[in-house]
């Protein structure tokens, strides 16, 4: 049976069983892979996407409970990388291999939009979910101040 | 290359002695035909392997290492664009395949900027000198009267210039120039500046291709069962009835495969470096594959490893410690000056096994057809994949294609080609295209690991306090014995540097090492054996500068003596000054001596290898009530010799602290029944952001000496940084890893 949700702001149905989770329907389905697999188990964050604005380990959320709900992935952030947020990330030079990022910056998104100017405690509750093991987390940090320094109002999903 | 010095031999000395060695400069006899067929558009100019430059003003450099984080992209780009005179913002950087015309395209040893330094700036220059003669001989002027500037060349006596879009065509009919001048680093415009990644923009919007997202048509996935015990292999499965079930594709039983070694060299008698055994369940998605791997009951013929634990393999070290083992070096009569010393310390320290963990689990897309086969692998040496996977399915290695993908880290895992035979096999046997992925549990579960290892230290301190006589026993399994057999010599075999710190600094020093038998497989984990010899070298150290009751930068510093070049006895020149001014610098930096809170505490530890010299200090304060450490600051300060692109060193520096931190506070791989037993990130712990010190600075020492290297020498000194601060902080002593909360809580 199909099962209906928006994805970056565009209506999408897929046919697959009703528990596979969202990460496999988004890369292995959809071929959309800068969703990353990182440990199958919500430990790691590299699988984070925002549900309905809300960030969450798609690696451990079944398709089926996604039905009629905004999903926004790395790939719907932006256009052409303006968001605020990847903004301050390309300033702060902040990814090394890159494979965690998605996850971090989808996490940091869903920080600032409930609190705009987080303090260093706030990050380190939202974003002690997503692992890096480059060691970018003190980047990490900057960028987020960074970000949340620049002009209101531009900080907001696309979706 | 050299014969005499082999590639693993050379990554194991150069840790220690930061020798040199450069690769020969070589290009092909003949400047490249161009591919491009539109008449209409002016033709690019390909001069050699490395660059293609654009008729519209742009360049493409080629990358011939494989991109793991480290920044491979941007420094060795920097250096073809420097000589090559060309507008940095307009190089495009593309990822080589595997091919000889790029060299040796081993990533690993902190070697890619050192034994790129000179050979990818002479392809730049040799490019710019074609151009520069082409103009030369359009003006009819001497070559000498002509420089390059920006992507033209102009004759300044004259005021003429040439885009060089309008040289091409004259250029291309030139020999490429065999041994072509190089700018004076006064001149660099490009090294040496703080240079953003070239890839970023790629990492932030989901852009960037790892291995794990190749798409191949009619592509099947493989989920791998393995053996527990490494080296086991199949005895039965229910293969059928899981081929039966539905979305099930195939299931193929493999078995173990002998990986060439990964530097080239032979692998000896007795060496284990092995594929896994397994039953492989194919499937049209990762899901299906994984979900009906589930089904497979297995039973496996286990091997003699099967009875090890962590307890079995630490009486072994115990006992192996408690007599002499493979003296390494013996200055002086250490049994003599200790037993007549002032003041006497003994301890004894452990380090255990480690995963290496990198965030994009193992991954391999091969297609095998026709005799031949194609892999995209996130790999740190392509050419060992190559030969591996030929060797697995018997065919010429010149018939194995191989694409390297964006990398999700490195750390020294990816130098074990494992995965890419399992996926080539898999693919032969399943008549289709296969990408095998690995879950998170089969990758700490199956790592080659960092071997545990087990320490026993002696020191004597004279009358006036100073460091006479010092003793270091250390045994742990061999990664040389891993992979190159039984047949090595005891000293090729250790895990200990017999001219590391503190090595002529010492009169009477005795370093020993004893093998320890382990059937777990092993493994190159970032900076190796340093990883864990550096921390109980530079601990003990300060439990010596504690026992002397003498500051441990003073300490340090009166050891390393004056400022002086020791020939080691090698190749190698150990420079004093350069050891010294990292350690001061780092001094200075972190207000070292400056009075701190009550519970706070500042450790220095230093580190030299790699080409390079590293010391850190980190200020901590410890909760006596829960044990917690905060980490407030880590000052790090660097000499790399030339620092090609200083961005790439800081963010190096920072990783490498950060990487070194897991391994002091959360990490360890322990075995019970020849049996990993972590299997993810909730048993085997990592550090994260709410661990991450506060704040790393970073401080890069001015020099023109040739690069050292910077992947992994921020890693060895960051242990004993934090616990000596942790010492400065409580008083306790911290000798053991990972550090845990308990052994700092208030009795």
């Amino acid at each position: 049976m199909a099962i209906t949700f928006t994805l970056n702001g565009k209506p999408q149905s897929v046919e697959v069983s009703p528990d596979m989770p969202l990460l496999w329907v988004l890369r292995d389905t959809l071929n959309m892979t800068g969703t990353k697999f990182g440990c199958g188990m919500a430990l790691c964050g590299a699988c984070t996407v925002h549900i309905n604005g809300e960030a969450t380990r798609s690696c451990i959320t079944a398709i089926s409970s996604v039905a009629g709900k905004k999903v926004t992935t790395i790939e719907g952030l932006s256009a052409d990388g303006s968001h605020p947020v990847q903004l301050a990330w390309m300033e702060e030079d902040v990814p090394q291999c890159g494979y965690c990022q998605s996850g971090q910056i989808m996490s940091a998104v869903a920080l600032l939009s409930k609190k705009p100017k987080p303090t260093d405690a706030d990050i380190d509750d939202a974003m002690s979910g997503n692992i890096c093991r480059c060691g970018t987390y003190q980047r990490i940090r900057k960028a987020i101040h960074r970000a949340a320094s620049m002009p209101a109002g531009k900080a907001k999903s696309a979706a | 290359m050299s014969s005499i010095v082999t590639r693993r031999a050379f990554l194991k000395t150069s840790a220690a002695t930061g020798a040199s060695l450069l690769f020969p400069f070589c290009f092909s006899s003949s400047p490249r035909k161009t591919t491009n067929t539109d008449p209409t558009a002016a033709a690019p100019f390909l001069p050699n392997a490395w660059l293609e430059l654009e008729s519209d003003g742009g360049a493409k450099i080629w990358c011939g290492k494989s991109e793991v984080g480290q920044g491979v992209r941007t420094a060795l780009p920097m250096l073809v664009a420097e000589e090559l005179c060309c507008d940095w913002r307009r190089v495009q950087v593309v990822q080589a395949d595997l091919d000889p015309k790029y060299g040796d395209q081993l990533t690993g040893g902190s070697l890619s900027v050192r034994t790129s330094y000179e050979n990818l700036r002479k392809a730049g220059a040799a490019a710019r000198e074609m151009l520069i003669s082409a103009a030369a001989i359009e003006w009819n002027v001497p070559h000498s009267e002509c420089r390059a500037e920006n992507s033209a060349v102009h004759h300044p006596s004259t005021s003429r210039s040439f885009a060089y879009s309008q040289l091409f065509a004259a250029a291309a009919q030139l020999q490429p120039p065999a041994d072509p001048p190089l700018k004076n680093p006064s001149d660099f415009r490009i090294v040496g500046k703080p240079t953003p990644r070239t890839d970023t923009a790629q990492k932030i919007n989901g852009a960037a291709r790892f291995g794990i997202d190749t798409r191949v048509p009619g592509m099947l996935i493989a989920s791998l069962e393995r053996c527990p015990v490494y080296g086991g292999t199949v005895r039965t499965s229910n293969a059928e009835k899981v081929r039966k079930m539905p979305g099930v594709r195939a299931v193929i039983e493999l078995k173990p495969a002998h990986l060439t070694h990964q530097f080239g060299d032979e692998s000896g008698p007795g060496s284990r470096n092995y594929s896994c055994a397994g039953v492989a369940v194919l499937a049209d998605s990762t899901w299906s594959a994984m979900q009906a791997r589930k089904a497979l009951e297995v039973e496996w013929n286990e091997v003699e490893h099967a009875q090890e634990t962590t307890a079995s393999l630490r009486e072994k070290f115990v006992k192996l410690v408690s007599s002499e083992g493979t003296v390494l070096r013996s200055d002086g009569d250490f049994e003599k000056a200790h037993a007549s010393a002032a003041k006497k310390l003994e301890a004894i320290y452990e380090v255990p096994f480690l995963a290496h963990a990198a965030m994009e689990p193992p991954n391999c897309t091969a297609h095998v057809r026709d005799g031949e086969c194609e892999l995209w692998v996130p790999t740190q040496i392509p050419g060992a994949a190559a030969e591996s996977v030929a060797q697995a399915l018997g065919i010429p290695r010149e018939r194995v294609k191989v694409h390297v993908t964006f990398i999700g880290g490195g750390f020294g895992r990816r130098l074990i080609q494992d995965y890419a035979v399992e996926a080539a096999l898999i693919s032969r046997d399943a008549h289709a295209p296969v990408q095998v992925i690995w879950t998170r549990e089969d990758d700490i579960r199956h790592d080659f690991y960092r071997p545990a290892a087990y320490h026993r230290l002696h020191a004597g301190l004279d009358p006036q306090n100073n460091l006479i006589a010092w003793r270091h026993r250390a045994t742990s399994p061999s990664i040389d014995i891993f992979y190159n057999g039984t047949g090595i010599s005891p000293r090729g075999a250790a895990q200990l540097d017999g001219s590391s710190f503190p090595a002529f600094g010492v009169p009477h020093l005795r370093l020993e090492f004893a093998v320890a038998d382990s059937g777990m497989p092993l493994g190159y984990w970032r900076s190796v054996e340093n990883s864990g010899n550096q921390f109980v070298i530079s601990s003990f150290f300060d439990e010596a500068a504690a026992a002397a009751d003498r500051d441990p930068v003073e300490f340090l510093l009166a050891v390393l003596g004056p400022a002086r070049k020791i020939n080691s006895g090698s190749d190698s020149v150990i420079d004093i000054g350069r050891r010294r001014r990292v350690i001061e610098l780092a001094a200075e930096k972190s207000n070292w001596g400056k009075p701190l809170p009550k519970s706070a505490g500042r450790g220095i530890a230093a580190h030299f290898g790699y080409g390079s010299y590293v010391a850190q200090v980190a200020e901590v304060s410890c909760d006596s009530a829960t044990g917690n450490i905060r980490i407030h600051r880590v000052t790090c300060a660097i000499d790399c010799g030339t620092a090609v692109n200083p961005l790439g060193v800081q963010a190096q520096m920072e990783g490498a602290i950060n990487f070194g931190l897991a391994a002091a506070l959360k990490s360890a791989i322990t075995v019970n029944r020849g049996r990993v037993e972590q299997s993810n990130f909730h048993d085997y712990e990592v550090l994260r952001l709410s661990d991450a010190p506060a704040a790393i600075d970073v401080h890069i020492l001015p020099s023109t000496e040739p690069p050292g290297g910077c992947g992994e020498p921020g890693v060895p000194p960051i242990a004993a940084a934090l616990g000596n601060a942790i010492f400065a902080a409580t008083g306790k002593r911290i000798r053991r890893l990972p550090i845990r909360p308990a052994d700092l809580r208030a009795p």
